[in-house]
């Protein structure tokens, strides 16, 4: 059972005229109807203004708010890198498919960052903003959008540290690096399903942004971040890749560095579980909200 | 006169989990309740088939007994709250002025302003254009980049009630406002109503004060336990509605 909100007239919103003349009213139509889950794009278009303010807004608290501000985006890879690099380069002595090991793991630990993040910050995104769900109506997919998009800041930063060390390193690239974008998207389609499933769960049951560190810690080593994904045998590689990031980790290195670990089955793989997921976390999102504010 | 609201056979019933709100997916688990579908889900009807329109312009008033649903009724409205079955025609945009409006505690006054403007649907441009305006009513000029959990309760009102007044809605939704403030403000309050009744605006106003009821409104709506009671003249629905409070014997 699923309602709809929509307005009847395309009247967009801009066409508010200040003077003492009101305009034409939109009609606007609620109804409960049964049995259909509505995607709403088109409302979703109509109130982006207010994703960008929230996205704009949540940026400039997280730079304001902690003591480190911006090199916090450096400074949390940085010293996963370094760690890393100590346990598994140099003391297990793990092969990083020919690259130096610190910005093997670097590559990876960059989008896995973003990803981590959006988890949790998109898990709390809709229990944080209660006193909004509450009180007026927007569409509240706004919301884990919103906290998810505002990472991206975050790892632009953390992707400049990334170039940095890269060309320090003295890798030169090749004309691998122009495909650099798709797996940043298949990365964020990926994030986007998850944290919309995510939230909508954690409005329903408190514990599950308990649950969210525990996923992102054994999805960092169900993820070849510390290790190469060539350390498993064929047979395996395309079950691994099952994992999203498999495929966006082992693209970003491919890209960046021309390691051929990344096959065609393991990328069709991960690419199809990310629209998966991102499609059942959005018409999970859609069937529930309706429910957000009398359960939030 | 074409209706700037109409309820048809609206009802709503809202889902109880006994004994907690807030469930975790572990007691979900261990009960094995999350593979059936929300058994022990209690029913709650917070309204019943309710039908009444108001016609554009003009002031309707709604009394009813705390947990008659009125406030459930504005949700519904709003959009917040769905409808179990029925539906409802808004014509024009529409504000909801209650208690701390969609208020964000960590957020400035400044901000507050700005996603509550955009959610009743204005641009960016307009709201800058608006944004002194607003600030100037409501009296908050030295606290706007505040947090809003930093404010007292009559200051959150009146960003509140400004806010709501300035965007210039079509509709104003009143839920109980009237009371807060001090004098000076709510006479501001209740000049400005007046000038939006008179430029067209229509207003539904929820409130335990029958003499604003008595005063403002052109039509009354008395809600109980979830369903129309009473609904014409407010002469008359408030007579109904007063009986009902003598029928119940004074214990002292």
């Amino acid at each position: 059972m699923v309602d709809k909100l929509e307005a009847v007239s395309d009247l967009p919103p801009s066409s508010w005229n200040p003077s003492a003349e009101p305009p034409a009213p939109v009609v606007t139509v609620i109804q409960s109807t049964q049995g259909q889950v509505a995607l709403k794009l088109a409302e979703l278009w109509r109130f982006r203004e207010l994703l960008f303010f929230l996205v704009w807004r949540d940026v400039k608290v997280r730079y304001k708010q902690t003591l480190l501000g911006a090199s916090w985006a450096i400074l949390q890879p940085l010293a996963t890198m370094i760690i890393f690099t100590v346990i598994f380069g140099r003391l297990a002595k793990l092969p990083s498919d020919g690259v130096p090991y610190p910005v093997f793991a670097l590559a990876a630990l960059v989008p896995w960052t973003f990803f981590a993040n959006a988890l949790g910050q998109a898990t709390n995104s809709l229990v944080g903003s209660a006193n909004l769900i509450t009180k007026v109506y927007f569409p509240r997919l706004i919301i884990p959008t919103a906290s998810i998009l505002a990472g991206l800041v975050d790892f632009a930063i953390s992707f400049a540290f990334l170039v940095c060390a890269y060309i320090y390193y003295g890798i030169v690239p090749s004309a691998r690096v122009l495909t650099l974008p798709l797996f940043l998207l298949l990365a964020l389609v990926f994030s986007f399903g998850f944290g919309f499933w995510l939230s909508a769960l954690n409005v329903k049951y408190r514990d599950v942004r308990h649950v969210v560190p525990f996923i992102t810690q054994i999805g960092l080593y169900a993820t070849p971040v510390a290790y190469p994904s060539s350390l498993l045998g064929p047979k395996w590689q395309l079950l691994y890749a099952i994992n999203p990031m498999v495929g966006v980790v082992e693209g970003v290195r491919w890209a960046l560095f021309g390691t051929n670990t990344l096959t065609l089955p393991m990328i069709a793989m991960s690419s199809a579980t990310a629209l998966i997921m991102f499609f059942i976390g959005l018409v999970y999102f859609r069937s529930t909200e309706r429910e957000f504010a009398d359960l939030v | 006169m074409s209706d700037a609201i109409q309820v048809r056979n609206l009802s709503k019933t809202f889902k109880r989990y006994p004994p907690r709100k807030h469930r975790t997916l572990k007691e979900a688990v261990l009960n094995g309740e999350i593979f059936r579908s929300s058994t022990e889900a209690k029913f709650i009807e917070a309204l019943r088939d309710v039908n009444f329109s108001v016609p554009a312009g003009t002031t309707f008033g709604i009394v009813g007994r705390n947990g008659a649903g009125k406030s459930t009724l504005l949700k519904i409205l709003c959009g917040i709250h769905k409808p179990t079955t029925g539906s409802i025609a808004v014509g024009g945009r529409l504000a909801l002025l209650s208690l701390g409006l969609g208020f964000h505690g960590e957020f400035s006054g400044r901000e507050n302003i700005f996603i509550n403007g955009l959610v009743l649907g204005l641009t960016p441009r307009q709201l800058r254009a608006r944004f002194d305006e607003i600030v100037a009513f409501a009296e908050l000029e030295e606290f706007i980049d505040a947090p809003m959990r930093t404010y007292s309760s009559g200051m959150q009102m009146r960003l509140a009630f400004s806010v709501a007044i300035n965007i210039a809605p079509d509709i104003l939704l009143v839920d109980e406002i009237l009371a807060v403030g001090d004098q000076a403000f709510s006479r501001k309050c209740i000049d400005s109503l007046n000038d939006f009744k008179r430029r067209g605006g229509t207003i539904l106003l929820v409130t335990h004060d029958l003499a604003t009821v008595r005063g403002w409104c052109d039509q009354a709506l008395w809600l109980d336990h979830g369903t129309v009671t009473a609904i014409g003249r407010p002469e008359d629905v408030l007579a109904q509605y007063d009986d009902s409070f003598a029928e119940v014997p004074a214990t002292v």
